[in-house]
């Protein structure tokens, strides 16, 4: 075995790695969903806020106290201010996944997030 | 030269390497199929075409002849351009004589000849004879002012079918100033010509999608397609359902896309035949059928319709389902549908 043998099974080996990435990249990629905090009243949707984009941004709503302020950010939510005795919504802190939940009884909100992993191939207009 | 033990055994690595990474990058080439996209603009729409295959020579031949498909049907159905030497719809309305015969091109008047069929199948409620009347209701979409009268409508010129007269041997005669309109059909129609095109090349794993019709073949995945349905009272990209399925055509027909208002009103681009106004039953209506061209009538022919009496048939049609986005933003949808859910 020469040395150009080496080389080329070097450089077949190197093209089989980088293949075999951007395989892997192009699939991981492809696997977007939307994700949403859902932030509803008394059983009634009043806000949904998009949680794909990573800017910090803050929403007011208003509770059955007055106005509940909320904090979203890269993928997360959470509410930093509302008028309650025990203000239990607020230590909850962020929440992230659709299986967490933020309920703030007293001012009748919940907050709860939706992930939809449904990719849609095309839309009819 | 003898080789030595060693290099027996380098070279037989070698071998065995080589051969795995062909393997390999087969094994990765038939399991990624690619997504070839390319997008055309054709009877005032952008359309866009995803084929799913590996073999990117072939994609690539199927995509100019899909060009060169819906450039043919766009010239030919076009009735406010005309081209050298291409006898179609304009030259028609325009430049044909009275009692003149003249002969077309056989995908022309094989359009025709299908609308006139579907004329007579809806009742007259799909009718391509409305030239004139839908002229008259552009140039208020343009000023944006004002409504038109029904005498304005119904004087300005022969809404009749039976003006249009089709011969033997691709002649087609005109008895008087009626004017001939594809809109409502071309797109789905030159849809479903692409589609099968593209099956008959083999090329079975694709989306077209032209706006308010979309076709779909098999799945590059073995699963379905998920076909979004926009919702007729938000912007953008909003969607209300998702129509899951392969081989099949999705065509909506909705008020919100060519319009005006005037006084509080909203006039779409939906003529019905029988007033010569635009309907206001519904936001949208959307068919789903295997064939482009029948599901492009029938969303017309149904948007004009009452909702029970298009219920009625379209549940009388077999493979064919549909979904109602009323005014009133009540959605309701066809018996069969929920084989798409």
């Amino acid at each position: 075995m020469n040395k150009s043998d080496i080389k080329l099974i070097l450089g077949l080996i190197i093209l089989v790695i980088l293949v075999s990435a951007l395989m892997f990249i192009i699939n991981i990629a492809t696997v977007n969903g939307t994700k949403k905090a859902l932030v509803y009243y008394d059983n009634d949707l009043i806000l949904s806020i998009d949680l794909d984009d990573s800017e910090f941004r803050e929403y007011k709503v208003s509770g059955y106290n007055g106005d509940v302020i909320l904090n979203a950010s890269n993928g997360k939510v959470r509410v930093v201010e509302e008028i309650s005795p025990l203000h239990i919504c607020s230590y909850q802190g962020w929440i992230d996944s659709p299986h967490e939940i933020i309920i703030c009884l007293p001012n009748r909100i919940v907050v709860k997030i939706e992930e939809q992993k449904e990719k849609i191939d095309t839309i009819v207009r | 030269m003898k080789l030595t033990k060693k290099q027996y055994l380098y070279r037989g690595i070698f071998l065995i390497l080589t051969g795995l990474t062909i393997l390999l990058y087969m094994f990765i080439y038939n399991v990624d199929i690619k997504e070839h996209s390319k997008s055309f603009f054709y009877m005032d729409t952008y359309i866009n075409v995803k084929i799913y295959s590996n073999n990117t020579r072939k994609v690539n031949e199927a995509m100019l002849e899909v060009d060169k498909i819906y450039e043919k049907y766009h010239k030919l159905t076009n009735r406010y351009d005309s081209y050298p030497n291409i006898t179609n719809i304009y030259y028609i309305n325009n430049n044909l004589g009275m009692n003149e015969k003249i002969k077309i091109e056989k995908e022309l008047y094989n359009i025709i000849d299908y609308a006139i069929d579907a004329y007579y199948e809806s009742n007259g409620l799909f009718n391509i004879a409305l030239g004139n009347a839908i002229d008259v209701w552009r140039s208020y979409r343009i000023q944006g002012h004002g409504v038109p009268t029904y005498s304005e409508l119904s004087n300005i010129g022969s809404l009749s079918i039976d003006d249009i007269i089709l011969h033997d041997d691709y002649m087609i005669e005109i008895d008087s100033n009626v004017k001939i309109d594809l809109g409502a059909i071309s797109k789905g129609y030159t849809t479903e010509i692409v589609g099968n095109y593209l099956e008959s090349v083999g090329l079975d794993k694709y989306i077209i999608n032209a706006g308010g019709s979309v076709k779909v073949g098999n799945h590059y995945d073995n699963e379905k397609y998920k076909i979004g349905i926009k919702d007729p009272q938000k912007g953008g990209n909003e969607i209300f359902k998702v129509v899951n399925g392969n081989n099949i055509s999705v065509v909506t027909s909705g008020s919100y896309e060519r319009y005006y208002e005037y006084n509080n009103e909203v006039y779409h681009h939906i003529i019905d035949p029988k007033t010569l106004y635009p309907p206001r039953n519904f936001l949208a209506v959307t068919v789903i059928s295997k064939d482009s061209k029948m599901a492009d009538i029938l969303s017309t022919v149904v948007f004009l319709m009452p909702f029970d009496e298009g219920k009625e048939y379209i549940d009388s049609l077999i493979n064919v389902e549909a979904i109602w986005y009323k005014n009133n933003g009540q959605i309701h949808y066809s018996e069969g549908f929920n084989i798409y859910e």
